[in-house]
């Protein structure tokens, strides 16, 4: 396990015995970085502070699901953060019921050792000319899905393609973040290209 | 409700990257996140690739949140039960009792006081505007908080000037208040420690009491079964004047 992870460990143990001054720590190192990711989301400054605040509460209360082998906090705060805020964006949108969208996205991914190391190392320039690389309509695509909120579906309507376009256009820009950020194209690309049955969307 | 959709595994592939950016709906989601809790097969690609959308807020420019925000998140946590652990174990409180009881030594009250709970009390911390003597207020906020949420006991304070908390937590007691009254600039509030046999110590006082006032007494709590507030002119070893406040410790 990396020094990052065992300090992560650590961190997490505290928060899990209670101590929350180290809640006050995980917040001091990352509360900036929430901030901005909620702000980006919800497009309203007091708003956003209402997300960061739900999102460490969220963890507070559900530091016993972090698994330190499996990943760091950073990454899962921030999924943690992204996704309350979406869930807000969907929620004006759809008139969804909130809480019950944050549960399930609480309970959806758990952080992932590739990934994890790209979060830690990848800086603010490096990560924009990644994205930078890719073509406009897979960065269009990630945009509307990761930071507005949309889903493929919904992206593909909005950008007049068909779902399984708009699907494809992820995994290739999902595909191209991993060669430019980890290194290698190993995973994905098999799918990248295939065009999903409509079968599959229904 | 509709019946939960499930994929078959070839649809899970598919829909990783869209379930890797939360852009599945809230049926699809289910499914793949069912799907992936429970399926024999590895997966491993799309498992891998659902911690990627992680490394996208690294693009932004952090914005720096408001101080409030620290505060109201400390305030919230302090009240906050973890899932894994069981409710906070704070205990209060008893019912209130006027201050002035004129046929009883002013020690002598029956069963103390109006239900102020520790969520009250950490919202009061939180929110309260504190006293402009606090030298570093973030700082004595967040001790206020962390000796709330580590309390091994809250007694509720009340009387004719406000309400209040005495705070135990180890050897250390503080008392704490959001709304006592302003006092002249030649008057002071005084503290009192009482045991069972009505000897009454000094404790501390507080000079300015707007805001949120925050005081660790100088002494624990020892044996005293019961906390009183005076309002003196200068402080005094021992008093003559009836409480204002009062507080039962022996709950």
């Amino acid at each position: 396990m990396s020094d990052d992870r065992q300090a992560d460990a650590r961190l997490a143990e505290r928060i899990r015995s209670g101590d929350t001054t180290a809640l006050g720590e995980l917040y001091d190192r990352h509360s900036a970085a929430a901030l901005a990711t909620a702000l980006r989301v919800v497009g309203d400054r007091e708003e956003a502070e209402d997300v960061v605040h739900d999102a460490f509460v969220a963890v507070w209360r559900k530091i016993d699901r972090f698994d330190a082998d499996r990943g760091s906090l950073r990454p899962w705060l921030m999924t943690v953060v992204r996704n309350r805020a979406i869930d807000r964006v969907r929620a004006r949108r759809f008139n969804v019921d909130v809480d019950d969208a944050d549960e399930r996205s609480l309970l959806r991914t758990g952080p992932n050792p590739t990934w994890d190391d790209a979060v830690r190392r990848a800086s603010a320039r490096e990560v924009r000319a990644a994205l930078a690389q890719l073509p406009d309509e897979q960065r269009r695509a990630i945009e509307l899905a990761y930071f507005e909120g949309y889903t493929y579906r919904e992206v593909a309507d909005l950008t007049g393609v068909p779902a399984g376009t708009a699907n494809g256009r992820l995994r290739l820009a999902l595909a191209k973040l991993r060669e430019a950020l980890i290194g290698t194209t190993a995973a994905p690309l098999s799918f990248a290209d295939r065009s999903l049955s409509e079968e599959a969307h229904r | 409700m509709n019946e939960q959709r499930t994929l078959d595994c070839s649809t899970a592939d598919e829909l990783a990257a869209a379930y890797a950016f939360g852009a599945l709906d809230s049926d699809d989601d289910r499914a793949m996140s069912a799907h992936l809790a429970t399926c024999d097969q590895p997966h491993a690609e799309a498992r891998e690739m659902i911690g990627a959308a992680a490394v996208l807020p690294a693009m932004l420019e952090p914005v720096a949140p408001s101080a409030a925000l620290r505060d109201r998140l400390m305030a919230t946590v302090a009240a906050t039960p973890q899932e894994h652990r069981p409710a906070a174990t704070t205990t209060l409180v008893r019912q209130p009792v006027p201050v002035a009881e004129p046929q009883r030594a002013w020690w002598q009250f029956g069963p103390l006081p109006a239900a102020l709970t520790a969520v009250g009390l950490v919202a009061a911390v939180g929110f309260g505007a504190w006293g402009a003597s606090a030298n570093n207020q973030v700082a004595e906020r967040d001790a206020a908080l962390r000796a709330i949420a580590s309390a091994d006991s809250i007694h509720a304070a009340s009387g004719a000037v406000g309400s209040g908390w005495v705070i135990e937590s180890g050897d250390v007691a503080m008392f704490m208040a959001t709304d006592l009254a302003d006092l002249p600039d030649d008057q002071l509030y005084e503290f009192w420690l009482i045991d069972a046999d009505g000897n009454a110590v000094a404790a501390g006082i507080l000079t300015d009491p707007t805001g949120v006032a925050l005081v660790t007494l100088e002494r624990g709590l020892g044996d005293a079964v019961m906390f009183a507030v005076t309002v003196e002119t200068e402080r005094v070893e021992q008093s003559v004047n009836d409480p204002v406040m009062v507080a039962a410790l022996d709950a």
